[in-house]
């Protein structure tokens, strides 16, 4: 299956998100979408995607959109996921978030994490906004949560 | 490369047995389980060591590898101590992030059911660094009806201890 139109690999990411990529992104009206290609290396052992793999996916997601919609970088303080259905593998999946509101210190977000038919995991996040003062963590990217 | 040296008493989880390719659980690091006395809060313990690639770009432990292995603790564990011999598809789960971990922490977590019904199974997880809790989480997990999916694949690899019992019977 291929990748959808518009969407760049996120070629910057390293560590975790490299280890179980590749991820994708694109911004369409002015709100960031991230995608991915579960294969069997993103699936427990009844051959659907993990619900920490999607758990990670969502997470980053999230706290992206945090710095594409306030331009501060931020940690998850809590996350609450709700799994409705299975994501399977070979779907592309994507997650989309909202930031619902926040003040110096802490943004509230609301995520959602679908495939091609149905919506697979529901979120919402507290996130800890960091310090506009703190250098980007490295040089390769000034992006949160990657 | 550091070397995983989990404490005593601490076997590696073997998911992926005669898989031509990794899950997800493996692909992720190794992980391990002591299981200790029953009723005791050493009766099911996870444990894994913080490597590079389970890292964010600041170094730290990355929230995704947290969730992955509470989710895992909670399912694994929880159904360890209530004797149940089920795979139990997580409903929902909450973490709170409440302090970082770095590449060389020996990360363990642990489980307390707060409550089973014939359909559900509630948990509270911690993953804690030495004495030092890192993430509280409570977790909701369907039990399927009837005989539900087998638990999948996954054993202790006990090594030279299965291989010295298989031998004798």
């Amino acid at each position: 299956m291929p990748i959808p139109p518009g969407f760049r690999e996120l070629t910057e990411a390293i560590g975790f998100a490299s280890a179980n990529g590749p991820w994708f992104e694109k911004i369409e009206n002015g709100r960031l979408i991230r995608g991915f290609l579960p294969g069997p290396r993103h699936a427990n052992s009844l051959g659907i995607v993990h619900g920490g793999m999607l758990a990670a996916f969502l997470d980053s997601a999230m706290g992206s959109t945090v710095f594409h919609t306030l331009q501060r970088r931020c940690v998850t303080l809590r996350l609450s996921l709700d799994y409705l259905t299975p994501g399977r593998v070979g779907d592309w999946l994507q997650a989309e978030a909202e930031v619902m509101g926040h003040d110096e210190q802490v943004a509230q977000v609301r995520g959602r994490l679908y495939g091609p038919r149905r919506d697979v995991l529901g979120a919402l996040g507290s996130f800890s906004l960091l310090s506009r003062l703190r250098p980007p963590i490295t040089p390769a990217t000034t992006r949160s949560q990657l | 490369m550091i070397d995983d040296a989990p404490p005593a008493g601490f076997l590696r989880i073997d998911f992926d047995r005669g898989r031509p390719e990794p899950t997800f659980n493996s692909h992720i690091g190794n992980l391990y389980v002591r299981k200790g006395e029953k009723d005791t809060r050493d009766e099911f313990v996870m444990g894994f060591r913080v490597h590079r690639h389970m890292c964010n770009p600041a170094g730290g432990l990355h929230g995704g590898m947290m969730m992955t292995v509470a989710d895992l603790v909670g399912s694994m564990g929880g159904t360890t101590l209530i004797g149940l011999r089920k795979f139990v598809p997580t409903v929902n789960m909450t973490f709170d992030f409440v302090a970082p971990a770095k590449v060389g922490d020996w990360i363990e977590g642990r489980c307390e059911v707060v409550r089973a019904t014939r359909s559900l199974l509630f948990s509270n997880i911690y993953l804690t660094v030495g004495e030092e809790k890192i993430v509280r989480a409570s977790g909701i997990y369907k039990i399927p009806s009837g005989d539900g999916q087998a638990f999948g694949k996954a054993r202790l690899d006990r090594g030279a201890e299965v291989t010295a019992k298989s031998s004798t019977t």
